[in-house]
């Protein structure tokens, strides 16, 4: 936090510091987001410059600083999936780096407990508990704000299954979140 | 159809239309509903604030160092631009702080409106701003009616609409809260007050009943020079011990000294 301020008042190596301790996280972001190394890293270089332009705009956001950037990422990366959007429609047909791995992989959902925020040491607890494939659907769906037939053609998964996966998944989630504050 | 006393209905709509699935009809007539009724807008924004956590949960991967210096690259490019704008203007005032500073809040300002758009998810219509016009003068009337208040404050929601009113006499270290929304947290939450200072953490000045008319106890040290106050949801009795809010923030505003 005290970084953000130092960015805020135009402090280039406090950038660099930040950029030391955040972009593995946010690079693997970006990754899920757009799903492709260099795409990834053309996000990485946009987000860190808009954190640098408006870190004086972080505290109004009373947010976590990792949350704050972690939606700087996704706006970012979003804003880049559209552009590609437009300049050629198939976009599916390119590699997915990410796509490939995410149903058949069996890695848990990763946290680094230093850097997070309560609220996502919440979400975390309550996503452990669902079933992979629902907490992948529920995290692409949200990462990439696609909808039931977006996520199953990019899948090439049944639109039925991936209803029914993120609507038990979601309601889960929610009544697991309701326990926590 | 009044959603608010369908909580159960509301919480899932609201966590669908947070995660995007929600779409097409259902969506506009969750956001026209959200527009409406206080109670929708903060659901709405309770379940964009989880699952914004969902950015922090992913797999670390480290970038290319390349990266790295291309962002430094841009940052020095920026630099000496910004270098040579301030060198053009012509020095009136000392090159000190004030030219520097003024600067970076006309270059704050500008960037803020776009990054906030993109960076924020935006619940809201913009058809209030008449609504809350309306609403502003008539708060103004009932605050020159009363003496002795020397800071205001209304704090909106994100939808722009008046929901608190606050007002602090300092003679008598009153903090004097008015809801004026018809937004009510559920029962096993609690708001709570935060000022926010230009700099440093933000600082509680206490959690609020779940009356209508609110009174807390502050000095003038506690609400001087402090440009913005902020009411979080949060857990009943709000947040133990010294931290910062851990809810999200549902109503801010700016607090103003009155001039006598």
């Amino acid at each position: 936090m005290a970084l953000l301020d130092r960015i805020a008042a135009q402090e280039a190596p406090a950038l660099k510091e930040l950029y030391e301790h955040t972009s593995s996280k946010l690079y693997g972001l970006a990754m899920r987001v757009v799903g492709k190394r260099e795409w990834a890293e053309d996000v990485l270089q946009e987000a860190y410059m808009t954190i640098w332009r408006s870190a004086g705009s972080y505290r109004a956001s009373l947010s976590p600083p990792l949350a704050w950037m972690g939606l700087i990422v996704r706006s970012r990366g979003l804003d880049f999936l559209r552009r590609r959007t437009a300049d050629r429609s198939n976009i599916t047909q390119e590699l997915d780096e990410v796509m490939a791995d995410t149903l058949d992989g069996d890695s848990p959902s990763p946290m680094d407990t230093a850097q997070a925020s309560q609220q996502a040491w919440a979400l975390h607890q309550c996503m452990t508990r669902l079933d992979k494939r629902q907490r992948e659907l529920v995290s692409l769906a949200y990462l990439r704000d696609l909808s039931h037939s977006e996520l199953a053609e990019q899948l090439r998964l049944p639109l039925g299954s991936v209803k029914s996966w993120i609507r038990r998944g979601l309601e889960q989630l929610r009544i697991c979140m309701a326990r926590f504050a | 159809m009044h959603l608010p006393q369908h909580p159960e209905l509301l919480d899932r709509l609201a966590a669908s239309y947070a995660l995007g699935t929600l779409r097409g009809g259902a969506r506009r007539r969750f956001e026209t509903l959200a527009r409406e009724q206080a109670p929708v807008r903060a659901a709405a924004l309770i379940w964009q604030s989880r699952l914004g956590s969902v950015a922090e949960l992913q797999q670390q991967a480290p970038p290319a160092a390349a990266v790295w210096t291309r962002i430094d690259n841009l940052l020095r490019a920026e630099q000496e631009q910004q270098a040579m704008l301030n060198a053009r203007i012509p020095a009136t005032t000392p090159t000190g702080p004030g030219g520097w500073l003024r600067n970076l809040l006309l270059w704050r300002g500008a960037t803020f409106a776009g990054v906030a758009a993109a960076a924020v998810a935006v619940v809201v219509g913009l058809n209030q701003q008449q609504h809350l016009t309306d609403q502003i003068a008539s708060l103004q009337t009932q605050i020159q009616s009363a003496p002795q208040i020397e800071y205001v404050a209304v704090l909106q929601d994100n939808a722009a609409a008046a929901s608190m009113l606050v007002t602090f006499d300092p003679k008598n270290h009153k903090l004097v809260l008015q809801r004026v929304g018809n937004f009510q947290e559920a029962g096993d939450k609690s708001l709570q007050l935060w000022a926010l200072p230009p700099a440093g953490s933000p600082h509680s000045l206490g959690v609020l009943g779940r009356d209508k008319l609110l009174q807390l106890t502050a000095g003038e040290g506690d609400v001087k020079e402090i440009p913005t106050l902020a009411i979080s949801l949060e857990p009943k009795g709000g947040v133990p011990g010294q931290g910062g809010p851990t809810g999200p923030v549902l109503f801010k505003g700016s607090l103003i000294q009155k001039v006598m």
